[in-house]
């Protein structure tokens, strides 16, 4: 722990720290443009330099790359530093073009604030400035080269971090360029980070290129919803539009950084089709009496029919207040539900998951990055939960090792082993790996021979810390169970191991504390076919969009006396409700999540809510009519809505709310501030599913031998519903294919790029066939996809037949 | 200490100023100076009987002003509005299809503005300009706040030649990279060449 | 009947002096302006009518039309007080003032004051000290730091003036003998105390500007450091009372002035009533004057002059008078 004096305060670090970051420790920030404390330093930009007067090194010196020793004296102020850095600036200036105006960084730009900071004001250099040719990187990022420092934080962040090799340095001497070698679309997902990276304005944000600046965002702390981690991210809105996102540093989750769904996934929020109407069948009508006609149905139907005869659906992606409100409700009014999610075993998956991680396994998604061996299961992390890739890479950078064992043709930006295994092998694998690692010796199950199980065990065993990471989309809970056995079988042998859930839904973590026994959307419309369930409340769940089973949903619909529905996305459903009352998106309600690993965290609401002015003047000058009211102010925030349907009369559902969210379950304590951003007490979660995990599933999963099982998955871009609503992301999206592996093609007798069509119980799915040669043998995996009416079968993974695959010819 | 007192022009009174009898004498001559004004004609014109010619600097009305060529000088660059101590300004940037960043729409509420000549200072393009005609006066509160179109004028106001798109580096349909004041044309990557 | 008789000349009396005292106060505005304007070498109102004589006319129309506005924090009812303190005050101050001699009136001698108090004058400074009330308060009630530091101002300058202002008046008294200020004016039929108090009168010019709060003592007010001062936050007709208040105060100033030092109606040739409005008319050109041509003092000056000078001369003038009485047996 060396000691060290900077401007005569003196400061304890940990070895290895740079004399920049034990400064910043004190509160005082050195200008830097190449150092930052994901990338580490390189040196430069030579604007961090000061003055060492004392101690083992002495003059001046770059503060970035020297580490803090015993007996060091610093000054940042000494004269001679501050005036190498004005010299510096000025030279880093030499070329800047002189667009500050036009530029979108302006602003938020590191650069204007140092070169005004430094003291540089006046250009002296008459000479001819260089300059450079743009690229087009496609939707996302905009380029303008001439405004490069040549600090090299996004070729270090590029290439060394995300771990993709299409963008980088060229070019020697003073012509140094950053960019790909051709134009074309950056293939990272990861690429928005490059906006946030780049200390001046040549990367900047293409959709909302020239909407802004930063002084006029309403700018509050935020957080992602398009996946269960819970990256942080920082929201920006103006003119009653969300414009912007940010990645909003929280080194226990995210880092630094978000990926690309997050940061451009808010177009939902300010598009026009937006509902903000509430709506009796299809007609607009005021708020205040829709949400009365609602709550009379809903008396109505129960005084006829009883209470079990009101069924209540919600998102896994609401926030924790509308879960605690819906809970609340059902439990108060003896409603049926809530269900938070589609189908029996996605409802067993999330739960089976949530009750296995227990306090001493669970571990966060930048713990991960601490990792030595990381193996995954059933998850296909750059398509489920982007970050998780990140996480990863950075696992491989440290000289880690990344094992997948998972059916579907898995893509990671670096070198990690893949053992593409049939889903119904899965168990016997984890089985046998958990004996090998307790000692036993296993008997093999029926895998390939590179599959070496003893192997991998030993080498977990091996690890000093292993973490398994398993998804809960493709697998059943069995396997879910087996993978926390296996933590828990490695903890056993280590002190450290790690556990790592994914879940769907943002909040399914939270989602998955409303009942012991999970509720499912299947089991409601069960109900609703035998006559039990006879009104359907709807919150924030667009079952049109996203329940696996479109036909049968329609018919039980109509077979219900009534449908209400809250949400703030627009689907058929809303105007064939009997009531449709519109809600408002976390940039207006704010909330609180729980993420996959349980950790409990809050976004602010951002604006105010109304239509986008943007909208209200048809892109041109704002009406100039005024008026007390904001257009389009009606919706609520979802738990406002369900309390008032719930409530006895208009009563103010604050106190409600508190008691609704004291009283949702013992491990979610919010009435302490500190407790949000933690993790919340798992110890306090029932754990009866763990030790020995459910029997295994009847062999009903056990592809015949001319059977395929097919995967309906999730694909970083396009399938996610509220991200595929954004414009700027369409042109990110693949087009939506079945991916099997060649050999398949060949067995079931189709042909690549062709369409096959597949039959399962009067219901069919068309869609072209792709080869990949990663995928497993007997697994067909198809992106639930947007453009793809893929809500056919019931379930996203089901047995299909041979016979019921048919080859289209064009 | 004394070296770090603040200097002023005022000189220590002599003995005979700072006496009664100059005071009672400064009071005297002071009704007497006014005294003396009664019998003078006043130097007051009347408006809007007579109106002066108001020096091309003062500042009134604003305007938007265009380039020497004729385009919109305005790069809705957010400055003015940043500036503006009473927040009158408001306006939408946006892109054109020729590359050049523009105000989709502009606005001053000129019941609020009160004509400091802030945004003038700030506009880095010479767009926004203060012109002398003050006799902008409304009615009804709201026709004073004015859009673009009543905003943008013909000519290019106090700055006769200024093209802000002739300096940026940014490319346009009329300039690319290389051709804009003092600049070297574009780096070719390929080259090894020193 | 004679009480009855008595109350219809009082409630007459009082409505005469009232409505003379609004009439003038207005044009004594328009005559404040319009000399202002001249003595800066500038035009002074002349819209409104032929010279801008409707401009007082205007002027109510507006102030009595404007909408009042009560800020949010300020106190309400002590808020809307102010004014009418101010006001009320001001035109009480004219009860004592004789305005000639006694006339008869349907064969009654009919005094003309509309009450000959034996303690007016003590019944005058009560008056004035309560005014200070409308300054203080307004600038309290009005909750706002500009309108709060003039009502300070306001109720320092007072109590520093007001000292003075009662110690110049005592050599008048002793010399006349008496509070009234019928007996005030009566023990000038002969010389008028100016000729005999040059010091006391002095002194009580310049307190009871300051009293007034005119330039240059308009510290409470200062336009260029508090907005408005005491009345920043007042608007329409209370913002009236005030100003009315100021310009009643003139009168008063010049009625007082008259009374005390000038020989109040005493004159030759013309009606008694006359000579005192000619005397107030004087007065009022002069403060006029002053205002259009002395620069506003500062604060440590103001209160310098009141504390430092004006008080001990006056002390020092009070023992020279009684010393001359007592010795020279003048009386
Ligand atoms: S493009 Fe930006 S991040 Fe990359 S080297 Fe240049 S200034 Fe640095
Ligand atoms: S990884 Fe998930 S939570 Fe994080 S930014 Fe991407 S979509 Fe959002
Ligand atoms: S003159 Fe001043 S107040 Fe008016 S628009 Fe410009 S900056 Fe704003
Ligand atoms: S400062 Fe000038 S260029 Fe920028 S927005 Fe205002 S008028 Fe337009
Ligand atoms: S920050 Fe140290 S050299 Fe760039």
């Amino acid at each position: 722990m060396p000691t060290l004096k900077i401007d005569n305060r003196e400061i304890n670090v940990p070895a290895g720290t740079k004399v920049i970051e034990a400064a910043e420790r004190l509160g005082i920030m050195i200008p830097r443009f190449c150092f930052h404390p994901a990338l580490g330093s390189v040196g430069a930009c030579r604007v961090c330099a000061v003055a060492f007067t004392e101690g083992p090194v002495k003059g001046i010196q770059m503060s970035c790359m020297i580490d803090a020793q015993d007996g060091m004296v610093v000054s940042t102020t000494d004269a001679e530093a501050v005036d190498f850095r004005r010299h510096v600036i000025e030279f880093l200036m030499l070329n800047h073009p002189h667009d500050c105006p036009v530029c979108d960084e302006g602003g938020h730009c590191l650069l204007q604030d140092l070169t005004v900071a430094g003291g540089h004001g006046l250009r002296r250099y008459r000479g001819l400035k260089r300059t450079h040719i743009n690229q087009d990187l496609g939707p996302l990022v905009q380029h303008e080269m001439n405004r490069c420092i040549q600090c090299y934080r996004c070729s270090r962040y590029y290439q060394e971090f995300t771990g993709y090799r299409d963008l980088g340095v060229m070019g020697i001497g003073s012509r140094v360029y950053f960019g790909r070698s051709a134009p074309g679309m950056l293939e990272s997902p990861f690429a928005g980070n490059l906006i946030d990276i780049c200390p001046t304005g040549v990367y900047t944000d293409k959709p909302s290129r020239y909407i802004g600046r930063r002084w006029d965002y309403q700018r509050q702390p935020s957080l992602c919803i398009h996946c269960s981690l819970g990256c942080n991210l920082t929201a920006s809105a103006r003119y009653r539009q969300v414009v912007r996102h940010e990645a909003r540093p929280n080194l226990e989750v995210n880092g630094h950084f978000i990926c690309d769904r997050g940061r451009y996934g808010y177009a939902y929020a300010s598009i026009a089709d937006r509902p903000r109407q509430a709506m009796a069948a299809g007609t607009p009508g005021p708020i205040v009496d829709i949400l009365a006609g609602a709550r009379e149905a809903i008396q109505q139907t129960v005084e006829k029919h009883g209470p079990g005869s009101v069924a209540v659906v919600v998102s896994p992606r609401s926030s924790l207040e509308t879960l605690a409100v819906v809970k609340e409700a059902c439990g108060q009014h003896g409603w049926t539900g809530p269900a938070a999610a589609h189908t029996n075993r996605q409802a067993l998956n999330r739960n089976t998951a949530v009750s296995c991680l227990r306090p001493e396994l669970a571990v966060s998604l930048a713990a991960d990055t601490e990792a030595h061996d990381v193996l995954v299961i059933g998850a296909d992390p750059l398509n489920e939960a982007p970050m998780l890739a990140l996480s990863l890479r950075q696992v491989q950078r440290r000289g880690g090792h990344v094992i997948v064992i998972d059916p579907r043709g898995v893509q990671l930006p670096f070198d990690f082993d893949h053992w593409a295994v049939h889903p119904s092998a899965m168990g016997a694998i984890l089985q046998a790996l958990i004996q090998e690692i307790g000692g036993h010796r296993a008997t093999a199950p029926d895998t390939p021979a590179t599959f070496d199980i003893t192997k991998l065990a030993r080498r977990l065993n091996a690890s000093p810390r292993p973490v398994v990471v398993c998804g809960t989309d493709i697998l059943t809970p069995h396997e879910i169970a087996l993978a926390g056995d296996l933590a828990r079988a490695l903890r056993r042998t280590h002190k450290v191991a790690g556990l790592f859930y994914t879940l769907a839904g943002a909040n399914a973590f939270a989602a998955a504390l409303l009942h012991d026994q999970p509720v499912s959307t299947e089991a409601v419309l069960d109900r609703i076919e035998d006559g039990g369930v006879r009104l359907l409340v709807a919150v924030e769940q667009d079952l049109w969009r996203e329940f696996p089973d479109r036909k049968r949903l329609q018919a039980a619909l109509k077979r219900l006396d009534h449908l209400v529905v809250l949400d703030y996305v627009d689907s058929p459903l809303n105007r064939e409700a009997g009531h449709f009352i519109p809600t408002q998106p976390l940039y207006e309600s704010g909330g609180h999540w729980i993420n996959q690993e349980g950790r409990l965290q809050a976004a602010s609401p951002v604006m105010a809510g109304g239509e986008p002015i943007e909208i209200t003047g048809g892109s041109d000058h704002p009406p100039r009519v005024f008026d007390r009211r904001i257009p389009g102010d009606e919706p609520l925030a979802a738990w406002r809505a369900v309390a008032a349907l719930a409530g006895e009369d208009e009563a103010d559902p604050a106190p409600q709310l508190k008691t609704a969210l004291a009283d949702f379950h013992p491990a979610v304590n919010l009435s302490t501030p500190e407790a949000t951003g933690q993790r919340i007490d798992l110890e306090a979660i029932a754990h009866d599913l763990v030790e020995s995990g459910p029997a295994p599933e009847p062999a009903e999963d056990d592809a015949p031998a001319d059977a395929v099982v097919l995967l309906l998955v999730d694909w970083t871009f396009g399938t996610e519903p509220l991200s595929a609503m954004a414009p700027a992301l369409t042109r990110m999206e693949a087009a939506p294919v079945a991916r099997l592996h060649p050999d398949e093609i060949a067995r079931l007798g189709l042909a690549e790029g062709r369409p096959v069509t597949v039959s399962l119980n009067g219901n069919r799915l068309t869609v072209p066939v792709q080869a990949d040669p990663r995928m497993a043998a007997g697994v067909m995996a198809v992106p639930r996809h947007h453009l793809l009416e893929w809500q056919v079968f019931g379930e996203t993974r089901v047995i299909v037949k041979r016979s019921q695959l048919k080859a289209e010819s064009e | 200490m004394s070296e770090n007192k603040i200097k002023t022009d005022e000189k220590p009174l002599k003995p005979a100023e700072s006496s009664g009898w100059s005071a009672l004498k400064a009071l005297v001559e002071g009704f007497a100076t006014t005294a003396k004004h009664l019998a003078r004609k006043p130097v007051t014109e009347s408006y809007p009987e007579f109106k002066r010619q108001l020096p091309e600097r003062s500042r009134a009305r604003i305007v938007l002003t265009r380039d020497p060529d004729g385009r919109e000088r305005c790069v809705a660059c957010y400055l003015c509005s940043a500036v503006c101590p009473v927040s009158c300004i408001s306006m939408q940037s946006a892109e054109q299809p020729d590359g050049r960043r523009y105000a989709r729409w502009f606005r001053i509420n000129f019941g609020r503005c009160i004509y400091c000549g802030l945004c003038e200072e700030a506009c880095p393009t010479s767009a926004i300009q203060l012109t002398p005609d003050f006799e902008n006066i409304q009615r009804d509160i709201l026709t004073l706040v004015f859009e673009k179109k009543d905003l943008l004028v013909d000519g290019c106001g106090k700055d006769p030649s200024y093209n802000f798109y002739e300096h940026a580096g940014v490319t346009t349909d009329e300039r690319g990279k290389g051709e804009h004041a003092n600049e070297a044309p574009p780096v070719n990557v390929k080259s090894n060449l020193p | 009947m004679n009480y009855l008789l008595g109350l219809i000349v009082l409630l007459i009396k009082i409505a005469v002096m009232l409505g003379g005292l609004l009439l003038v106060a207005s044009y004594l505005v328009w005559l404040e302006r319009k000399l202002l304007a001249r003595l800066q070498i500038r035009l002074g109102p002349n819209r409104a009518g032929i010279f801008g004589l409707l401009q007082p006319i205007a002027d109510a129309i507006k102030l009595l039309t404007k909408e009042e506005i009560v800020p949010t924090a300020a106190d309400g009812f002590i808020f809307r007080l102010a004014p009418a303190v101010v006001a009320v005050t001001a035109m009480m101050m004219f009860a004592v003032v004789p305005l000639g001699p006694d006339i008869r009136l349907f064969g009654r001698s009919v005094p003309m004051v509309i009450t000959d108090l034996n303690v007016g004058l003590l019944f005058v400074f009560a008056l004035s000290s309560l005014g200070v009330y409308g300054v203080a308060l307004g600038g309290w009630a009005s909750n706002s730091k500009f309108a709060l530091l003039g009502g300070i101002r306001g109720a320092a300058q007072m109590i520093s003036y007001e000292l003075a202002l009662g110690l110049s008046l005592v050599p008048v008294v002793m010399l006349a003998g008496s509070f009234s200020l019928t007996a005030i004016v009566d023990a000038q039929s002969g010389v008028p105390f100016i000729v005999l108090q040059p010091v006391s009168f002095a002194i009580f010019v310049i307190s009871a500007m300051a009293e007034s709060k005119r330039i240059p003592f308009d510290l409470p007010e200062a336009e260029n450091e508090l907005g408005a001062g005491f009345h920043t936050e007042y608007s329409g007709m209370r913002f009236g009372l005030f100003f009315l208040g100021e310009y009643v105060h003139i009168q008063v100033l010049g009625a007082l002035t008259a009374v005390f030092f000038l020989g109040g109606w005493h004159g030759p040739w013309l009606p008694p009533v006359v000579w005192l409005m000619l005397k107030i008319f004087i007065v009022a050109l002069i403060m006029i004057w002053i205002r259009g041509t002395l620069p506003r003092l500062r604060y440590d000056q103001l209160m310098a002059l009141g504390w430092k000078v004006l008080i001990p001369v006056s002390l020092i003038n009070i023992v020279v008078t009684g010393a001359f009485i007592q010795f020279a047996g003048f009386s």
